[in-house]
């Protein structure tokens, strides 16, 4: 497993369920079926979010692999994507307010409307259509997986990002654990944000080794 | 219904007589003398003179406290002074054992480090999971070994819950005396959307050390390095690491607090005190409002250092999680409709100074067992500095 990648999904999680959450479990309560059936229909939620982010760790690797084979301009455009996103994720963190979230209200509209069907495939392809969110952790997600050696490590990197996420979606069928969606939004996005730091950090190491100014 | 002065005291008829007020202190009169003392007199004159006035001192705060009926006035100098004497404690003990506050890279493999209750939070999931402290400490042995400071924990957790941070906390005076500096607050407006940073470090903390098997907060974001003790410097790394840690403690320590007369690291960044948020709802103390006597005049909510007193709090008629019993809202009502209570017992009946004896003897004998070896290393060192021009 990659750490960075697995840090980077926990510490977003918690705005990722209250998120999703609102997504999800009307869902789950239309469905009416217990625990066990819940866990059924998050499984296939989350097999559809697996699939949507595995596309874009290969999709990280295109964009790594083919203008990223220099190892300075590598280290300059990475060092850049890396301080732009984590700019978006502080900015994202502290300074927007909860609700403006990057899968709210329009993911919920989307789900709300194509719940009224209820095809049994449906949680996959909300899943899928939730992974494809362009949050700043996504983005950030996003570089590191095109930071990577190899198609199979950028695979790695967005599945341990995944695993992170989804460690705090496990909760969701105990419904009434999570009524206060809104705390745990903020508490989330402060979290992202604060990791956003480390990320600057990070890109700042790596533009500055690719300026060699140290 | 009984209301206070215009000082905030209780009328001199509400309060105890000296000698009822002696016999109240009497418990803590003892266990002091023999805290202090450990058994036995020091035989240096110097060390003498540090145990009675660290003493008197301390059974002059506890006396004040049962006498007037005022819990933060008299328990603010103690903590405060508590604070200032650990730093100038531990910074002299650093450097008359180790030469430098800087702690190099071979004391922390020889285990030297000593354990604070921050890193509490960050070790237990590692604990859980490999069996491992991820910190380089020794786990027994010495007082500020591993295993001691979470009996201690522990025990203050299950006597104060929160309280801990106004009564035990080494670094929260530090806080505190700089948020009483100045008369007013010069900023007033702070978001309370804040408030939740504290979860948001803690979560983060918690889950980077988890991963990364290193504890995350000592490492980068711990203020209060700057006045005990930090890694030594010898790389970029470890330049940034020190101008993180003294940047954080002249900002969240020195500068906030003093501008809004709250304790800003306390109730906006500590990820302890997040933690120690949960231990509030396992605790018996509890801070409520009586209704009856409310006049809302929101004095509590002006006051309250840690963001814990709110509208919505007070509408439901006692703090939020986060309240640190410190006791200044209930200094500051003059309606006495704020008071120490026991969950689970009316609301009403004449009892609150009951409740709040029964809150501040064991608040005030932590807060006494952990300042009193500083306060009297601190004087004794003071003493010797003066006299011999060399406090080592």
């Amino acid at each position: 497993m990659k750490p960075d990648g697995f840090i980077l999904g926990l510490s977003t999680g918690t705005a990722c369920i209250a998120t999703c959450a609102p997504i999800l479990i009307p869902y789950l309560l239309g469905e009416g079926k217990g625990i066990l059936g819940n866990y059924g229909t998050l499984g296939r939620f989350l097999l559809g979010r697996l699939f949507g982010y595995l596309l874009f760790a290969v999709l990280a690797w295109t964009v790594g692999s083919a203008i990223l084979q220099e190892p300075v301009r590598r280290s300059l455009i990475i060092g850049m994507a890396y301080i732009l996103f984590s700019g978006l994720l502080i900015v994202y963190g502290f300074f927007k307010k909860a609700g403006a979230s990057c899968k709210g209200d329009c993911d919920q509209v989307r789900f709300r409307r194509l719940s009224a069907i209820r095809p049994s495939w449906l949680p996959v392809a909300a899943g899928f259509a939730t992974a494809l969110s362009f949050c700043p952790p996504f983005l950030l997600a996003f570089t590191g997986a095109a930071d990577q050696a190899g198609l199979a490590m950028s695979l790695l990197f967005f599945f341990s990002f995944f695993l992170g996420t989804s460690l705090w979606l496990i909760l969701v069928p105990f419904i009434g654990a999570f009524r206060r969606f809104a705390v745990l939004q903020t508490v989330g996005k402060m979290a992202a944000g604060s990791m956003g730091i480390y990320y600057l950090y990070t890109g700042s190491l790596l533009l500055t080794g690719g300026l060699k100014l140290w | 219904m009984v209301k206070k002065d215009r000082a905030g005291i209780m009328p001199a008829t509400q309060q105890p007589g000296i000698g009822k007020t002696l016999l109240l202190c009497l418990p803590m009169i003892l266990i002091t003398a023999i805290m202090l003392s450990q058994g036995q007199l020091p035989s240096d004159p110097s060390r003498v003179t540090a145990f009675l006035a660290a003493f008197i001192f301390i059974n002059a705060i506890f006396f004040l406290m049962i006498r007037t009926g005022e819990t933060d006035r008299w328990r603010a100098i103690l903590f405060v002074t508590y604070a200032v004497c650990f730093v100038i404690s531990f910074i002299t003990h650093l450097i008359e054992s180790r030469g430098s506050m800087a702690i190099s890279q071979a004391n922390m493999i020889e285990g030297l480090t000593p354990f604070c209750h921050i890193v509490i939070p960050m070790t237990l999931v590692p604990a859980a999971l490999t069996k491992t402290i991820i910190f380089p400490g020794t786990i027994v042995g010495t007082k500020t070994a591993i295993a001691s400071m979470f009996v201690l924990w522990i025990g203050s957790s299950l006597a104060l819950g929160r309280g801990f941070c106004s009564w035990f906390c080494f670094f929260g005076g530090l806080d505190e005396g700089f948020s009483r500096l100045f008369k007013k607050a010069r900023i007033k407006k702070i978001d309370l959307r804040w408030t939740y940073l504290p979860y948001a470090v803690l979560l983060l903390i918690v889950l980077v050390s988890a991963v990364s098997l290193a504890p995350f907060y000592c490492q980068w974001l711990c203020p209060f390095k700057t006045v005990t003790e930090y890694p030594e410097i010898t790389s970029v790394k470890t330049a940034l690491q020190a101008v993180i840690f003294i940047s954080l403690f002249i900002a969240l320590v020195m500068v906030l607090p003093a501008l809004t007369k709250r304790r800003m690291q306390c109730g906006l960044f500590c990820p302890m005190g997040a933690f120690q948020s949960f231990t509030n709802k396992i605790n018996v103390f509890e801070i409520r409002i009586d209704p009856g006597k409310c006049i809302q005049c929101k004095q509590c909510i002006a006051t309250c250092p840690t963001f814990s007193m709110t509208e919505d709090t007070l509408a439901e008629g006692k703090t939020g999680m986060t309240c640190v019993k410190c006791g200044k809202c209930i200094d500051a009502c003059r309606q006495n409709a704020i008071s120490y209570h026991i969950k689970g017992t009316p609301l009403t009946g004449g009892k609150e100074e009951i409740y709040r004896r029964l809150f501040i003897y064991p608040a005030f004998i932590f807060l006494a067992t952990m300042s009193g070896g500083y306060v009297q290393d601190a004087i004794a060192k003071t003493i010797k500095l003066f006299t011999t021009g060399n406090i080592f």
